[in-house]
């Protein structure tokens, strides 16, 4: 039987079959400058806005990113012409006890840095999220640090670790009859309270990265265990924990990552000393390049950083896109 | 009931923790303190004075630097809210050829660090004539990656309906844009905003290097040569407060971009 709607249903299919070849006819007809035109009228945002910041990209990214690379292989000088010197700078480098010492620092940095950081800014992401009131006002005073900049922690730091009896730290541990210590003017001391300053600094973010996760996890879960009679330890270490899995692993990427940018701190509280121990890769990069004028060779320390980071962030990529549904 | 006065207990402690090093200085910015003479408990107050502020405000330089900061904060602050606006509109809504690789190629440079690229830029700013210019520290920073992606990934909840029903109504893109996605998206280009501000604020690498005369310091360089030389404690952490307000302001103010864009830039 033949309908009304069965004619337009019809209809309507043979003209959805049509179109697009029409379309594409049209378009093919179309001459080059109405095609430009009605590109501009759909998209005219796009090209105003895309193509000046393009172009901003191009200047301050892209091509700084390529001259840096082609910056390794010549000697550039001041005054006149730089040579092209191959791979001298490279194998410089390989051979600079100096440079693998601001990594294996670096390193040792990361490794006095990283768990230290997570584990506060967990365990003040636990407190916050037992939800007493004020805890608004203090998940704030945790971020301030965060916020503020490493110049003004290092001023106050630089006299809290002041290596005589005028520290407040020495004085603290005094009251505890331990000895004066000399921390920054230690060089077995100095990275550890570099990366005590950074513990302070940093674990606020790390600890809004918890807080968020912690919400994400589902009530019912604790009332389950709850009703089965475990205990809060239990739960912490039998749930939480292991249900915070992608968070570790995102947080300690990115703590990795900023670990290996370290510089504010050396360069405010030590100028790399004593003895070079917290001579860090980016501290390194800086006295090669601006004190010593030697733009090539840190050019090199700049891209071995970036390989670093690169490894790292391929991690990232590898690992996070797997671990993405794990609630 | 335990479990409320362990929370407090826990609380208060880290939090007194936490204030410890900006109590003392803001404590200490008002003493008179020679290093030489300088006590573990000296910022405990007695006879507090002003006479540290004074010297910074009649020292000329000081206030030329906090200028300087405001100058490379400002312009980059909002140049990249209304960038990350525009352009995360524009990934997030619009169709055009090339989209999709140009993302991809910026999802990879982000991760190229600041570091590499500053070495490169200091021989071009060189040759421009940027050295102890203000350019050298705004015009690189007047979009950031980072903010469109924020901004991207926020617009692409909005429903398509919205900007539908203005379309039926004649609006152009512009107009849709400003009507109406700009608006309901300013929680997040408040974030860009914000994170902007402290990120250039606090900027001590980029300046250091790019900045070599006195007068042109931001307040991160200029302070962090007040570090060195002053024998005057007080000075320093009359200088540290100084520098840390506008942070702190903005800090109070916004606080919730803070927090709401970091979870952002992390989760998905």
């Amino acid at each position: 039987m033949i309908t009304l709607e069965n004619i337009k249903e019809n209809n309507s299919f043979a003209s959805k079959d049509q179109l697009p070849r029409k379309k594409n006819a049209n378009k093919r007809k179309l001459p080059f400058k109405q095609r430009i035109k009605r590109e501009w009228d759909r998209n005219a945002i796009v090209y105003i806005f895309l193509i000046p910041a393009l172009i901003h990209f191009l200047i301050f990214q892209i091509i700084p990113f390529a001259y840096s690379f082609v910056l390794t292989f010549l000697d550039w000088k001041i005054i006149g012409d730089s040579e092209f010197v191959g791979l001298k700078n490279w194998i410089q480098f390989f051979n600079d006890d100096l440079a693998w010492k601001a990594i294996w620092n670096t390193v040792l940095f990361s490794i006095y840095y990283i768990l230290p950081t997570m584990a506060l800014g967990l365990i003040l992401a636990l407190i916050i999220n037992l939800k007493v009131k004020f805890t608004g006002f203090f998940k704030g005073i945790f971020f301030l640090p965060v916020v503020t900049s490493f110049v003004v922690i290092a001023g106050i730091w630089g006299w809290l670790f002041g290596g005589t009896k005028s520290g407040l730290i020495n004085y603290l541990i005094g009251l505890i009859g331990i000895d004066t210590q000399l921390f920054l003017s230690d060089s077995s001391q100095a990275l550890i309270v570099l990366a005590g300053l950074s513990i302070f600094k940093v674990a606020g973010s790390t600890m809004i990265y918890y807080f968020a996760g912690l919400q994400s996890i589902p009530r019912e879960l604790y009332e389950a265990a709850r009703i089965d009679g475990a205990s809060p330890v239990k739960i912490f270490w039998r749930i939480t924990f292991p249900l915070l899995k992608p968070i570790h692993f995102y947080v300690l990427i990115v703590t990795t990552i900023g670990s290996f940018q370290i510089f504010d701190s050396a360069y405010l509280l030590t100028g790399g000393g004593p003895n070079h121990s917290t001579t860090t890769i980016v501290y390194y990069l800086y006295q090669q390049g601006f004190a010593g004028l030697n733009l090539s060779y840190a050019a090199v320390l700049s891209y071995a950083l970036f390989f670093i980071i690169l490894i790292i962030s391929l991690i990232q990529r590898k690992y996070l896109g797997k671990e993405d549904n794990i609630y | 009931m335990i479990k409320k006065i362990f929370s407090y207990t826990a609380l208060i402690l880290l939090g007194f923790t936490f204030l410890l090093p900006f109590i003392i200085m803001a404590l200490g910015s008002l003493k008179e303190t020679q290093f030489a003479q300088l006590d573990p408990l000296f910022w405990i107050p007695d006879d507090p004075t002003l006479s540290n502020f004074q010297y910074l405000f009649n020292d000329g330089m000081f206030l030329r630097w906090i200028y300087n900061s405001f100058v490379i904060t400002i312009i980059p602050v909002f140049s990249q809210m209304l960038f990350a606006g525009i352009l995360g509109y524009i990934f997030a809504k619009k169709q055009f050829p090339g989209k999709e690789v140009i993302f991809w190629i910026f999802m990879a440079v982000i991760m190229v660090p600041q570091q590499l690229l500053i070495i490169p830029k200091y021989i071009m700013f060189s040759d421009f004539g940027w050295i102890n210019t203000y350019w050298a520290l705004i015009v690189p920073e007047l979009w950031a990656i980072m903010g469109v992606f924020l901004v991207r990934q926020f617009m692409q909840g909005i429903p398509v309906e919205l900007e539908e029903a203005a379309r039926i109504d004649g609006a152009n893109d512009i107009k849709v844009f400003f009507k109406i996605i700009f608006p309901l998206s300013m929680p997040v280009i408040a974030t860009v905003g914000t994170f902007a501000f402290i990120s250039n604020w606090n900027d001590l690498f980029q300046p250091l290097i790019y900045m070599t005369q006195e007068k042109m310091f931001p307040v991160t360089v200029g302070l962090a040569s007040l570090l060195g030389k002053e024998g005057n404690f007080g000075i320093e952490m009359a200088g540290a407060t100084l520098s840390f307000i506008p942070t702190f302001l903005i800090f109070l103010f916004f606080q919730r971009y803070f927090t709401e864009g970091i979870q952002m830039s992390g989760m998905k």
